[in-house]
């Protein structure tokens, strides 16, 4: 099948550490909730007078700071974030200056130490001075800017929907394939660097599947490609939405879903590669790359 | 009737009561011959071998494939449900996540009682609020809460008989094991290796709940071991003794493994060989005292866990009867060690792709690798952290011969970092990660344990997390991480029988039978899963 999707994978692959996903709200201390609320509070007062100023971090650049907040970043965030805050399977991209949940000091003061609701970014029982440290490890590698595409959003929109296929596998609001990621968060979640390596190189990175919420343990399936041989040696080329000893549930290429008893099969074949071919400049040139580019970073979602 | 014959016939009466209704007297003897009842299921482990093995044979190679559910119990907390019941005289006894409890009527499963003791809000357990099972002696169940308590409650009510503080919560002492009692004693041992514990093993009073004594799994200044501990990385040294032990009555000896040094991925912070963590100890049942010990992984940066079920077998070793101590070890060598003295007598992988030792040298010390140390940017070592099997039971069956171990095909990325200790925070000295592009696994495996060479292999799709149990009907059952519960035949390993629970398994099941009746137990999810043979009693 000659389909051009373009899936959208993750830097890095983690299983949360043993610790990690702890109901973080018991951790959650009340000197915090108290420093917090201070922090709210000036928040308040700062409105009410009819100023922008906000708590600011003490740490910003302090040398110490930093490499107290990239050691507390390894041992805490990067199973969600990746290791270098690159993003990973279930955490955005912290370099890229876009700060989908408010970029102030004090925002993301607040996001670490509350958490998002509605997503899987827990609260931390951190100590101010730590999370200080982690906002002073943030603002070093981030690039402090939303990074500017160059390209042209409405022509990047019609490659999507038009001549690069992108839409026959992904969807966004609704609208578009189902056989890769959807895509209707991706530039919210997602660094440019990354978007370009998952659409020139799409079998560097795999996305990941469905994540099991009772069992914190086990892999997610990944966008890897998988070969069902039936009995009478017909394939059927998919990605396995799911998957045991005994049977495999499989998103064919032809959209549908084929469901399949392992004892009824010759075999079944897994391929590390994505299903989605790349994009290499013969097919996608740098110009119509950065088009694209300037199209799927304004995929945000229904986040601000 | 005159008061006078009242006190006459009260007595007679309650004789009748205590002889009658089976015993419900669960008495040390009793527990030391637990293989010989096993309509019951006494002890977490079934036996004070450790085998988890059972004579009952009605459901077997032949019939498996008719088994079906019996009843279902719906606990009130979702994930993972390690618990090993304990069934005595037809009352099915369980303990949940969240410092819950229960009991049950073993035919029906309709609950009797139902116990928690609160959660307070900033209790730590690592790895989920779970817990393992009671321990039962005379009329009392025994359960080492999440909290860092010991409680007895009456069998009958589920009451509070007492509670003990064995350790302070906020410093992320916990709880998640099932006691294990000797002669008058209850032994726990307490978890908090990610968060810079100083690992206990305890034993308390059954009758009163006084402590008996304690055995440091760190040693303090003075005590032998110590000086395995650069500066002050002992008090936070970890350590932790977080699955039941074994006990051989003849030595009188515990047999209780440890955890991981703390913290677990940057040994520059603890230099030495930190005992006595991630080893085997062997201790006098009634001082505490060390008798010897045997460490698996000598400064250990892996999380290598010794925190495996010690399977112990009276048997021939090349020639000569000895007591041998069979351990399926995290680190993915199978040991077998003299429970008498803790010699080394074979170390053989069990984990073809071990990457962080070559083998285990005949000084009884792993021949560490270079360049399987966690570093800043990450270092790919297998097994991985969870380890090449872990908490979850292995059995051993007489009838085979073999000894059965669930196992993890995987490796992890493992970084470091330098950590300072935080009460009560997470003290682990960085992450471990997912290897890019490398698809993890498992297997349910079958040993000859006295040459570990692997007879059988079933794949499980994911790498597991529950264990087994071996029967005389020739069977070994276990569940897998995608929610399925198997029987397979123990000479060959045919899959002969599965079901989807739903729910993926975290523990290892249990047998025990009711009028000429046996089943089979096995929690997932939520949900305490008892399965039959359709019909009644079929012999």
């Amino acid at each position: 099948m000659s389909s051009a999707c373009l899936c959208i994978g993750e830097a890095v692959k983690v299983i949360l550490m043993d610790t990690s996903h702890n109901p973080s709200s018991r951790r959650f201390t009340s000197r915090l909730v108290i420093s917090i609320s201070v922090i709210f509070f000036a928040n308040s007062l700062a409105s009410a007078l009819g100023q922008e100023k906000e708590v600011q971090n003490p740490l910003t650049g302090d040398p110490a700071a930093i490499k107290e907040g990239a050691s507390l970043f390894r041992a805490n965030c990067s199973p969600c974030h990746g290791l270098n805050a690159s993003g990973g399977g279930r955490g955005p991209d912290l370099r890229t200056g876009d700060w989908v949940h408010g970029g102030s000091d004090a925002a993301i003061f607040r996001t670490i130490n509350d958490g998002v609701p509605g997503t899987e970014m827990p609260a931390n029982p951190f100590e101010d001075s730590e999370i200080w440290a982690l906002v002073a490890f943030l603002r070093s590698v981030s690039s402090g800017a939303k990074t500017p595409v160059s390209g042209d959003a409405a022509r990047g929109e019609r490659l999507y929907w038009g001549k690069s296929n992108c839409a026959q596998c992904h969807m966004v609001k609704g609208r578009g394939g189902r056989l890769g990621p959807d895509l209707t968060r991706v530039g919210a979640a997602r660094s440019v660097a990354y978007l370009i390596e998952s659409i020139r190189e799409p079998s560097k990175d795999l996305s990941l599947g469905m994540t099991d919420p009772n069992n914190h343990y086990v892999y997610p399936l990944e966008y890897e490609t998988v070969t069902a041989v039936l009995a009478d040696g017909q394939r059927i080329v998919g990605v396995a939405k799911n998957e045991d000893a005994y049977s495999l549930q499989l998103l064919g290429q032809d959209q549908e879903l084929h469901l399949f008893l392992k004892k009824d099969l010759r075999e079944v074949l897994h391929e590390r590669r994505s299903l989605m071919p790349a994009y290499t400049e013969a097919v996608l040139s740098d110009a119509d790359l950065r088009d694209l580019l300037a199209y799927l970073t304004g995929f945000r979602g229904e986040q601000k | 009737m005159n008061h006078s014959t009242v006190r006459m016939v009260l007595p007679l009466l309650g004789l009748v009561f205590c002889v009658m209704p089976g015993r419900s007297q669960v008495s040390y003897d009793r527990i030391l011959k637990a293989s010989e009842e096993p309509q019951n299921w006494l002890t977490y482990s079934g036996s004070y071998k450790s085998w988890r093995y059972s004579t009952l044979d009605q459901i077997n190679v032949s019939n498996a494939r008719n088994l079906g559910v019996q009843w279902a119990f719906q606990s009130a907390s979702l994930g993972q449900f390690e618990t090993t019941p304990l069934v005595i005289d037809g009352v099915l006894y369980g303990t949940g996540q969240d410092n819950r409890a229960f009991a049950l009527d073993a035919r029906t499963g309709r609950p009797i009682w139902r116990y928690q003791r609160r959660l307070p809000d900033k209790v730590q357990a690592c790895c989920g609020m779970v817990n393992r099972g009671f321990a039962a002696l005379g009329e009392t169940l025994f359960m080492a809460t999440l909290d860092a308590h010991v409680v007895a409650l009456d069998m009958k009510t589920g009451n509070l008989v007492w509670d003990v503080a064995a350790a302070d919560y906020r410093e992320s002492y916990a709880f998640t094991v099932a006691p294990l009692v000797v002669k008058d004693k209850i032994i726990v041992g307490v978890a908090g290796g990610e968060y810079g514990v100083r690992g206990f093993i305890d034993a308390y009073y059954a009758d009163s709940g006084k402590r008996a004594w304690r055995f440091y799994t760190v040693p303090g200044p003075g005590e032998p071991g110590h000086e395995t501990w650069e500066g002050d990385s002992w008090k936070t040294g970890g350590a932790p003794a977080w699955i039941t032990g074994s006990y051989d009555p003849e030595l009188n000896l515990i047999f209780w493994p440890t955890g991981n040094p703390s913290p677990s991925n940057n040994g520059a912070q603890r230099k030495g060989d930190n005992l006595y963590s991630s080893s085997m100890l062997a201790l006098d049942a009634d001082t505490g005292k060390l008798k010897w010990h045997y460490q698996f992984t000598p400064h250990d940066l892996h999380d290598y866990d010794a925190t495996q079920i010690p399977v112990l077998l009276d048997a021939p070793w090349q020639g000569q009867m000895r007591k041998l101590l069979l351990h399926a070890n995290r680190n993915g060598f199978l040991y077998v060690l003299d429970g008498t003295n803790g010699e080394l007598l074979s170390a053989k992988p069990f984990f073809p792709r071990l990457t962080w030792a070559k083998e285990i040298g005949s000084d009884g010390r792993p021949v560490v690798l270079p360049g399987s140390e966690p570093t800043a940017e990450g270092t790919r070592t297998c097994p991985g952290a969870l380890g090449a099997t872990n908490w979850f039971s292995p059995s051993y069956s007489p009838q085979t011969e073999l000894l059965y171990v669930a196992v993890a095909e995987e490796c992890d990325v493992f970084t470091n970092a330098p950590q300072k200790y935080h009460e009560g925070h997470d003290f682990l000295g960085s992450v471990y990660v997912a290897v890019p592009r490398e698809k993890p696994w498992g297997a349910l495996r079958a040993f000859d344990p006295f040459t570990g060479e692997q007879k059988w292999e079933f794949r499980y799709f994911s790498p597991p997390n529950g264990g087994c149990l071996a029967t005389a009907g020739g069977l070994v059952f276990a569940g897998d991480s995608d929610g399925n519960f198997a029987a397979f035949d123990a000479r060959t390993g045919e899959n002969l029988w599965h079901l989807q629970l739903g729910a993926a398994v975290y523990s290892s099941p249990i047998t025990y039978s009711l009028d000429g009746k046996q089943y089979i137990a096995i929690p997932a999810g939520g949900t305490l899963f008892v399965f039959a043979l359709p019909g009644g009693a079929a012999k």
